[in-house]
């Protein structure tokens, strides 16, 4: 109970930052907002894409302007020495990634809130939308970049390139996830039922569970300052 | 004069098999019946798959290992058998698009085997980008060895997720039987050991070379 309550404490304290400066949230629906209407540029004026390409093309914009909110939520922390605060105050570093993990999944789930309609407006022409089986997917793939990412950016966070390291370090480890996600996104924009969505939504579940597992484990050996 | 000696094993022993693996991978062993001369470099492919993965399981454990004792030997351990993974799996990936071409008429497939390298390849070569970029040594230990245990527990997820897709890399080696004529399994014994022995030898002489680049490193902060 006690350890929820200092997981609400720090999610409060971020996502009240974010809400005051709102710097991160910002850049990334406009850095996503700004890819998609290049792809749709680049791929043709005027030609309607299949499923598989347009899922693709939405997963290339969340992915890349979910970097830019991640490599905040850290360097963040360090500019002030934050992290030697919130090391020293009564908070376990497992509690930490678990908070800094929900920040980042409820930053994503913003920036799709504007991303996807305006997927939609300039895609969607010939793409059928089914929120019911388009959720899951968003939602898993969140939790799987949120923790894998949060653990990605305490390591890049304490180098010298922060920025450019990130998503070196990180989209070699996500890509599973993200392979999995366009073929599951495909199936929806296709207007496939659930079920057939099932064979990928299961390794999504799993590759969260595990990463999830690892993220909390091997958190604490990364944010340590000796 | 001993210690000489014992350096020089392995480094000995790999160029004697070496040049042995050579003869009797153009002497020795017959032409495929289909494939023919191109056939030869799954010799080669094979131990280079085979101790690049022995490479990236090293760093695995070592990462644990620095991560419980926190001693300088084994970030040495890890930071040499990444590099040489590295340098292994790209051999594996040139001689694999070298074999594709002639026999699936494409360099390269999304085939889960292919996939699997590839992403490896990706996430251990970004370790070594990593390890450029920090300069203190205990921080830049703790990160390589935090990304090699994420990036070995990554593999069987790739590789699971990439068989969504078809296969169609050949299986030589099953559980049951070796798809493999007498005079080619000896060949692609004597190329294993061979690649074996040249592994060990350049993993020491790298462990050791990361051994005493840290100690001068820790002369230099010791003067200033």
């Amino acid at each position: 109970m006690k350890s929820l309550r200092q997981i609400r404490f720090l999610l409060d304290k971020d996502l009240r930052i974010e809400l005051r400066k709102k710097e991160s949230l910002v850049s990334m629906a406009f850095f996503g907002a700004l890819i998609l209407v290049m792809l749709n540029i680049s791929s043709g004026i005027g030609r309607q894409v299949d499923a598989e390409t347009g899922a693709g093309i939405l997963w290339v914009a969340i992915i890349f302007s979910s970097v830019l909110g991640l490599g905040r939520v850290f360097s963040r922390e360090k500019e002030n020495g934050c992290v030697a605060a919130l090391l020293i105050s009564p908070v376990t570093p497992g509690e930490i990634f678990v908070a800094k993990t929900l920040v980042n999944f409820t930053l994503m789930l913003l920036s799709e809130l504007v991303l996807v309609p305006v997927f939609y407006v300039l895609f969607g022409a010939q793409l059928s939308f089914s929120l019911l089986t388009l959720l899951p997917v968003l939602l898993l793939v969140n939790l799987g970049f949120s923790t894998t990412g949060t653990l990605i950016s305490a390591i890049s966070a304490g180098t010298r390139r922060n920025e450019v390291l990130l998503p070196i370090l990180l989209f070699p480890l996500i890509l599973p996830l993200t392979a999995l996600a366009v073929k599951a996104t495909a199936a929806t924009m296709a207007a496939k039922p659930f079920a057939e969505l099932l064979p990928q939504l299961e390794p999504m579940f799993a590759f969260c569970v595990i990463f999830s597992a690892v993220g909390y484990l091997l958190f604490p050996f990364t944010i340590r300052e000796d | 004069m001993s210690a000489l000696n014992r350096s020089t094993i392995f480094p000995g022993l790999s160029a004697l098999l070496i040049s042995a693996a050579i003869g009797m991978v153009f002497f020795y062993a017959p032409l495929e019946k289909t494939m023919g001369s191109v056939q030869k470099i799954f010799y080669f492919h094979l131990p280079l798959a085979l101790t690049a993965f022995l490479s990236f399981f090293v760093a695995f454990i070592s990462g644990i290992m620095y991560l419980r004792s926190r001693k300088r030997i084994w970030d040495a351990r890890l930071a040499s058998s990444v590099e040489i993974g590295v340098v292994l799996t790209t051999l594996v990936l040139i001689t694999g698009s070298l074999w594709g071409k002639p026999i699936w008429n494409t360099y390269w497939t999304w085939d889960p085997r292919l996939t699997t390298s590839l992403i490896l390849w990706f996430i251990f070569a970004s370790c070594l980008i990593l390890r450029s970029a920090v300069d203190d040594e205990g921080k830049r230990a703790t990160y390589s060895a935090v990304l090699a245990i994420v990036g070995f527990i990554d593999v069987p997820i790739v590789f699971l997720s990439a068989r969504l897709w078809r296969s169609i890399h050949p299986t030589v080696i099953r559980a049951d039987s070796i798809g493999l004529e007498f005079s080619m399994l000896m060949t692609l014994l004597v190329c294993m050991a061979a690649m074996l022995a040249f592994w060990v030898g350049l993993y020491k002489f790298r462990v050791s070379l990361q051994l005493q680049e840290a100690e001068v490193n820790d002369l230099i902060n010791q003067k200033r």
